[in-house]
């Protein structure tokens, strides 16, 4: 026991007696398997108490399979959009100086400081059937709360900070020099977004993406608002996961969780898995040069 | 190609970067723009590039106006200070992507642009490390392949920002040597902006020196070394020991030492500054005739490789100066700290205060009549 306390020779540099470290990492192992491991864990374990069976049932029941429809494509209209906006608020904001620069960056941080609730409650005071546009919506019948365009809205809405958060310190460190440079050389504004901006920033990108995605499927207030629950039109995933629960139905709500719950571990994987590919191709690189 | 800058002016907000530059840089030169931080050098350097644009102005290229003229079509190549290298794409691709931008019908081939490469990495003598990533390269290589890529589009002028600035003193001389070589070889129109005297005077055909966005003095390196214009093209270049002083009908009075100042004439009772090199100091053991001489002690005796620097204080004022010789004349008479001694200025710059050319720095103000 006592050998244990002496300090190994790799921990010559590092101030902290062993004890302390011990102490410390212990105390973060303990917090991520409290809040972390364990439900991950529960999700699935609830999910599959029932069986297999029970389990395949309530995930290819057809209300689960529209709202599992329903959230991919409320995710893939908003992923796109964002990507879109994200990259272009970032390279104006690192890139350029304008009037108005920190108004834009306070307007981004928005959908991250009001309530999801308040930001489903905007759309249904604008576009419901007593809001601002109500009248003129209805006259021209065009339904945007209570179906798929007002879900759309709320995604894309409490979505807007995360790519573009992610790019713009990124951004911001990496300067202009290497655009100068591509322009000086003759390459047009397209060329050198496509050739030189765009290679740099992209694992900033794939990494806003991932939290994107994630967000737009895993959203639940603000779409919670301007859906209206109706089944097999207007539930998204984690709507349907919440009437499920409500009817006493846990092996079936688990069940869906666990669907979200897998898609957001694949796409963590993927960015793990093409990081460590592009980080190898260089290491080669390297080693073909030294032998 | 020749360059001709006409009547620039550049503001950033209410700080005046460029304040009426006119510039002729003949073809085929090396031209170095010398200057403090802050005096516009980097910024007149960026408006010749087309990465700036000036707020008025005119840039002529061999007498074409191209002040309207993009970045893209100005044909220059640019080097950065910190190298701005591509990251992602190896050594190789960096040099190419010049070539490979163009459109497709001035577009080399492959096999032209494999053979234009990897000429231009055997001219920076790198040809080795074509296939490595910027990030594996030292600074003076990363440099070498940054003006190899400028240089693969066949820039008609080349503009180098400080391209030494980051790199430690040993390679930062080896490499402006090898960019003096490279520049007899190729006769491409250069302009580089540097902060370093000493780069300036070694490298540069002609230098440019800069100070608050305007341009204080033209000429080569002798020229503005040994006939400054202005006092600050003076103490830019190299050290100097300032005297305050008055000029009255051509003779300029420091303390008790009279020099003969034709060029000031008409000058009468002037207050004006005189400039002496430290190296253009003679120092006696006894006082000569006529009032050639200040009396002054030495205070302070140091060795600076080949020089030996004295440092005296100056008998009646306390005032400091500064002297540098040669080891071999300090040894023929090694003076020592305490000893009394009398100093002759050799060669004297004087220059009046209410002189339109000369503005009067804060730093240099207050010191009280000289010697």
């Amino acid at each position: 026991m006592n050998s244990s306390l002496q300090p190994s020779p790799v921990s010559v540099t590092n101030s902290e007696p062993p004890l302390i470290r011990r102490l410390l990492l212990a105390v973060a192992l303990i917090f991520l398997t409290l809040f972390l491991f364990i439900p991950l864990a529960a999700v699935f374990y609830e999910a599959l108490r029932k069986g297999l069976g029970v389990y395949l049932a309530a995930i290819t029941d057809p209300y689960a399979l529209d709202a599992i429809r329903l959230t991919l494509l409320s995710a893939a209209i908003a992923v796109p959009l964002n990507i879109v906006f994200g990259v272009a608020a970032a390279w104006a904001i690192a890139k350029f100086e304008f009037y108005g620069k920190s108004v834009l960056i306070t307007l981004i941080d928005l959908p991250f400081a009001v309530s999801p609730v308040i930001a489903g409650l905007i759309y249904v005071l604008l576009f419901g059937a007593q809001g601002w546009l109500g009248p003129w919506l209805a006259a021209h019948d065009i339904k945007i709360i209570f179906a798929v365009p007002g879900i759309v809205l709320a995604t894309v809405f409490v979505t807007v900070p995360f790519i573009a958060r992610e790019l713009i310190p990124l951004m911001q460190a990496q300067g202009t020099e290497e655009e100068e440079a591509a322009m000086v050389l003759g390459a047009s504004g397209w060329l050198t977004f496509w050739r030189i901006t765009l290679p740099n920033i992209k694992w900033g990108l794939l990494y806003g993406v991932v939290l994107c995605t994630a967000r737009a499927m895993g959203e639940f207030g603000a779409v919670s608002v301007v859906s209206g629950h109706i089944r097999g039109l207007t539930n998204t995933l984690p709507l349907h996961i919440e009437i499920l629960y409500n009817e006493y139905q846990f092996a079936a709500a688990f069940a869906c969780a666990s669907l979200l719950t897998l898609l957001a571990l694949v796409m963590l994987a993927l960015k793990a898995l093409i990081e460590r590919y592009t980080l190898k191709q260089r290491w080669i690189v390297t080693l073909e040069e030294t032998k | 190609m020749s360059i001709e800058i006409q009547g620039l002016h550049k503001r950033f907000g209410h700080f005046v970067a460029l304040d009426g530059i006119d510039l002729t840089i003949p073809a085929g030169q090396l031209v170095a723009l010398l200057g403090p931080s802050g005096c516009g050098k980097t910024t007149l350097l960026r408006i010749i590039a087309g990465l700036e644009m000036a707020d008025c102005g005119q840039i002529l290229f061999n007498g074409e106006d191209a002040s309207r003229r993009q970045v893209q079509d100005r044909q220059v190549g640019f080097v950065f200070q910190h190298y701005a290298l591509f990251q992602h794409m190896s050594v190789f691709e960096n040099v190419a992507f010049g070539l490979r931008v163009r459109p497709r019908a001035r577009r080399p081939s492959d096999a032209q642009i494999r053979d234009k490469v990897h000429a231009l990495l055997e001219l920076v003598q790198l040809s080795w490390v074509a296939n490595r990533y910027p990030s594996q390269l030292s600074g003076g290589q990363r440099q070498r392949i940054a003006l190899a890529r400028a240089l693969a589009v066949e820039p008609q002028v080349l503009l180098l920002d400080e391209p030494f600035g980051a790199l430690d003193t040993k390679v930062r001389k080896e490499l402006r040597r090898w960019l003096r070589r490279l520049h007899d070889d190729l006769h491409i129109t250069s302009v580089f902006v540097t902060h370093d005297q000493e780069e300036a005077l070694e490298v540069a055909d002609q230098i440019v020196v800069m100070n608050r966005g305007h341009i204080e003095q033209v000429g080569s390196p002798q020229e503005v070394y040994d006939a400054p214009a202005t006092p600050f093209v003076y103490q830019f270049l190299g050290n100097i020991n300032l005297f305050h002083s008055r000029v009255h009908a051509g003779w300029v009075k420091v303390g008790g030492l009279r020099v003969q100042v034709p060029e000031h004439d008409a000058a009468e009772h002037a207050p004006a500054m005189a400039y002496v090199r430290p190296h253009d100091i003679d120092v006696l053991r006894e006082p000569e005739d006529g009032d050639t001489t200040l009396a002054a002690t030495i205070s302070r005796v140091s060795s600076l490789g080949s020089l030996v620097r004295l440092e005296l204080i100056q008998a009646p004022s306390g005032e400091i100066a500064e002297v540098e010789m040669t080891r071999e004349r300090y040894a023929a008479d090694p003076l020592q700290v305490g000893d009394l001694v009398f100093v002759k200025p050799r060669q004297l710059r004087v220059f009046l205060y209410n002189d339109p050319k000369v503005e009067s720095p804060m730093h240099w103000s207050g010191d009280g009549d000289g010697i």
